[in-house]
């Protein structure tokens, strides 16, 4: 009887760390099945909508919620620039043929307001999801208007990376330091980032710190195109976009010098940054011909993982460079890429969708998550720096600098036509890049533009949407 | 065709009236007669009717009346709902049953809009200039290869390719072409560099470049369609009539120039219309290569109307842009259509 007794402790003990390892995903998990059980349903099924970036790695999860659930979950893949039209479409032609999307959490507002996907707080006071460990600016941002709409599970905010070959090298370090009195390296502010631009700038043939450089190397690479550009542009914003009763704030000393210092950038970049994205920036980042490069943490894992790299192990990561406000340092990492999921208006089954969001949201599924080889989820939970597998994918210096960025990781515009926001800042930078208009010109445009945009939107509700979500903290700043 | 019980086929609608004239139809009509009004009279009413949609005047205007439904459903139901959501005040960021009338507001903001008034002007531009080259190339390959004695085959299909391939391929192809340090640029490299141009010409993020991108891109596919209509046109042409010109002392000039040139206007006027037509639309390359820029310097109109309602969700603005687009081509194509008629009417009248 005793060895009985110790046996059913012993096994007790051995399931307590599984059971216990992960409450929010077990409630999840718990509910789905009590949810398929008390509604009677047969080959239960849910579909999401699912950026394509995902497409070799959400399966596994998917095919995990269907083990523990018996819920099967469809996949429709879609590249993520189609995806909010999609959202969108669904709210007109309300098929109720997806439960869950994925997409930024920028796209919730207009989707929100076309009541196409649901508010989340009931289920959320229900089922208690977990958001501790999630930084302030990333954490607020699933939030609308006031509500839970869209849950994160991806902490894609912009940091800096630097040629660790580079800053290291002894006659590199002399020439910087006699040059400008201070040590090259990680810097503080974006002025200080393009002045180690212009400095590592190498033309092709040239000989410096006994190299001769067979390419060019360019001080500096950036997304400066067409539907990138605006996610990077509040790195160089002194504050927020707008006042308190939106009034645009570019049109003023701030914003004009925030053009200015963006689009001069562009000098110490190649030729054709205007036209390139990921595809192109990522293996030209890998080829060895830049010295540093603003973009999404999974450019430091190209580096170390492509073939073809040149700078495996040369790398350094930094923490976003900022801006000094009033004699202080204040940085802003936007949250540029990072994506969650939202629960459709008109899904036969909600409830069971909010679910799945619950648990692979949850702190244990989502560190699997980020940890997967063929994911695209980065880390954003402050305990992920302690989860081997992610420090074993990503490197701990890099998590320790993501999750030290993620203080400073600041929402994209949360507001209803942000989009048609969006697209205005794209084009005007892209023509004071190209020298057709003066910043001063650019901010007028864009001014006028966004006036333009809050007026048809409605602006007495964008005002309240815009203070409720400065008051929440999304954007860091306030007013 | 129509096979009668007995097995006979029948092919006019005089034939299907006696078939329906037929007592033993009567099987057949049977069923609806219940729903009929449920006299004794209604068999021979719905023999009348069988009679009536077989007659003359009657059976050949029933497939016209099928296909004006039709068209009545998939595109004039359609365009007076855009008329309708062009007269209210909706962004689909707001369900739809928030809209309210706001007459004539979405038109004036369209034609108060520089975007779409540079979007025309861009989409004129491109299509202009890429027509005129695919028809130009397009005439000069079918006149060469219609000269091939051997080999024609292969030729005809090697430039048919760039049409069968799907635009995104194309697109993809053309956008790893186009890097600054790419293929094309290293094609051109030793030409450039003589003249002391830098050779690294910014394809897709200079405004000029990025435009002649996309024409280049868009004359590469299309050409093949301009070539296939020509080839077909050479193909058609009466060698007696060629053969007599030459027979009569024409000079191989004058025998392209005066006798081939003229018969091919129907094939050259066919592939002008069938091209502008798709050109005017051009919305792939774009979309593909640029995303519309840098800047605004490559959206075409289709571009612009597909950003207004699909990623601003302006669905009111986007609808009255539409129909203001609709009434500019209107105008343009009648116009086209009455100078084709004068023309042919004088040709027929010299004859």
């Amino acid at each position: 009887m005793r060895r009985l007794l110790y046996a059913a402790v012993a096994l007790m003990i051995a399931a307590t760390p599984q059971a216990l390892a992960d409450p929010v995903a077990d409630r999840a998990v718990a509910a789905a099945k009590d949810y398929v059980k008390s509604n009677n349903l047969k080959e239960p099924k849910l579909t999401i909508l699912l950026s394509s970036l995902y497409n070799n790695s959400f399966p596994d999860f998917a095919k995990k919620w269907e083990e523990l659930t018996g819920v099967k979950m469809e996949i429709v893949p879609l590249g993520y620039t189609d995806i909010p039209a999609k959202i969108m479409q669904e709210g007109v032609a309300k098929t109720g043929v997806y439960d869950i999307f994925n997409d930024f959490p920028y796209t919730a507002p207009d989707a929100a307001g076309a009541k196409v996907i649901i508010p989340l707080d009931n289920y959320a006071a229900k089922y208690k999801p977990d958001f501790s460990g999630v930084a302030d600016g990333l954490k607020y941002q699933q939030y609308h208007d006031g509500k839970l709409y869209i849950m994160v599970n991806d902490g894609d905010h912009l940091l800096l990376v630097l040629r660790k070959d580079l800053v290291e090298n002894p006659q590199v370090r002399a020439e910087y330091h006699a040059r400008f009195n201070k040590e090259v390296g990680c810097p503080d502010t974006v002025a200080e980032w393009a002045q180690q631009a212009a400095f590592f700038q190498t033309k092709e043939g040239d000989i410096r710190w006994g190299v001769k450089f067979e390419k060019p190397l360019y001080g500096a690479l950036g997304y400066r195109s067409i539907n990138f550009s605006y996610r990077h542009f509040p790195v160089y914003m002194k504050g927020l976009l707008f006042d308190k009763d939106m009034k645009p704030r570019i049109n003023t000393p701030d914003g004009i010098a925030a053009i200015r210092a963006f689009a001069a950038s562009v000098e110490h970049m190649p030729k054709d940054i205007q036209g390139w994205g990921t595809p192109q920036i990522y293996p030209f980042w890998a080829s060895g011909q830049a010295y540093s490069a603003i973009s999404f943490p999974s450019i430091v894992g190209f580096g170390e993982s492509n073939p073809n790299s040149v700078i495996k192990g040369k790398q350094i990561t930094c923490i976003i460079p900022g801006n000094m406000i009033d004699g202080k340092l204040v940085r802003r990492a936007p949250q540029a890429a990072g994506t969650g999921y939202m629960v459709s208006a008109y899904s036969k089954h909600p409830e069971l969708a909010y679910l799945f969001v619950q648990w692979f949201t949850s702190p244990s599924v989502s560190d699997e998550a980020v940890a997967h080889p063929r994911g695209f989820w980065d880390p954003y939970r402050v305990d992920q720096i302690n989860n081997p597998k992610i420090v074993s994918r990503f490197g701990a210096e890099m998590v320790k600098t993501t999750l030290e960025n993620t203080k400073y990781a600041a929402s994209l515009l949360m507001l209803e036509g942000n989009y048609e926001y969006f697209k205005i800042l794209d084009n005007n930078l892209a023509d004071v890049m190209n020298k057709n208009i003066t910043p001063e010109e650019a901010a007028r445009r864009i001014e006028a533009g966004w006036n333009k945009v809050t007026n048809d939107v409605g602006r007495e509700n964008q005002i309240k949407i815009w203070r409720k979500g400065v008051e929440s903290g999304i954007y860091l700043d306030k007013f | 065709m129509q096979a009668s019980p007995e097995g006979e086929t029948k092919a006019s609608p005089l034939h299907m009236a006696e078939v329906l004239d037929r007592a033993d139809m009567t099987e057949i009509a049977a069923p609806a007669t219940r729903f009929a009004v449920g006299t004794a009279a209604a068999p021979g009413a719905l023999r009348r009717f069988g009679r009536w949609l077989g007659s003359d005047r009657i059976f050949p205007r029933i497939p016209f009346l099928l296909v004006e439904l039709l068209f009545i459903l998939v595109i004039f139901v359609p365009f007076l709902l855009t008329i309708y959501i062009s007269v209210l005040k909706w962004r689909a960021n707001r369900p739809f049953e928030t809209a309210y009338f706001s007459g004539l507001e979405n038109y004036e903001a369209v034609l108060s809009s520089d975007l779409f008034w540079l979007s025309i002007a861009r989409t004129f531009y491109f299509a202009g200039v890429a027509v005129v080259v695919e028809l130009v190339v397009g005439f000069v390959l079918a006149m060469l290869v219609h000269q091939c004695t051997r080999s024609k085959k292969f030729y005809t299909t090697i430039f048919l390719i760039p049409m069968m391939i799907v635009p995104i391929v194309v697109g993809y192809n053309f956008s790893m072409i186009y890097i600054d340090s790419g293929p094309l640029n290293q094609l051109l490299a030793p030409f450039l560099e003589r003249f002391g141009i830098d050779p690294h010409i910014r394809w897709l993020s200079d405004p000029v470049a990025a435009q002649l991108a996309i024409i280049i891109a868009d004359i590469w596919q299309w050409t093949s369609l301009t070539f296939l209509i020509f080839l077909s046109g050479f193909s058609a042409l009466p060698r007696q009539l060629i053969d007599a010109a030459r027979v009569m002392g024409a000079t191989p000039w004058q025998n392209f120039w005066r006798v081939q040139l003229p018969l091919l206007k129907p094939a050259i006027v066919i592939a002008v219309i069938i091209r502008s037509m798709e050109a005017l639309k051009m919305f792939d390359p774009v979309v593909l290569l640029t995303f519309g820029g840098p800047g605004t310097s490559t959206q075409t109109v289709a571009y612009f109307l597909w950003e207004q309602v699909w990623v601003f969700n302006k669905f009111s603005f986007g609808a009255a842009a539409s129909v203001l687009l609709l009434i500019m081509f209107s105008v343009l194509i009648y116009v086209g259509i009455y100078l084709l008629i004068r023309q042919r009417s004088t040709v027929e009248g010299k004859v």
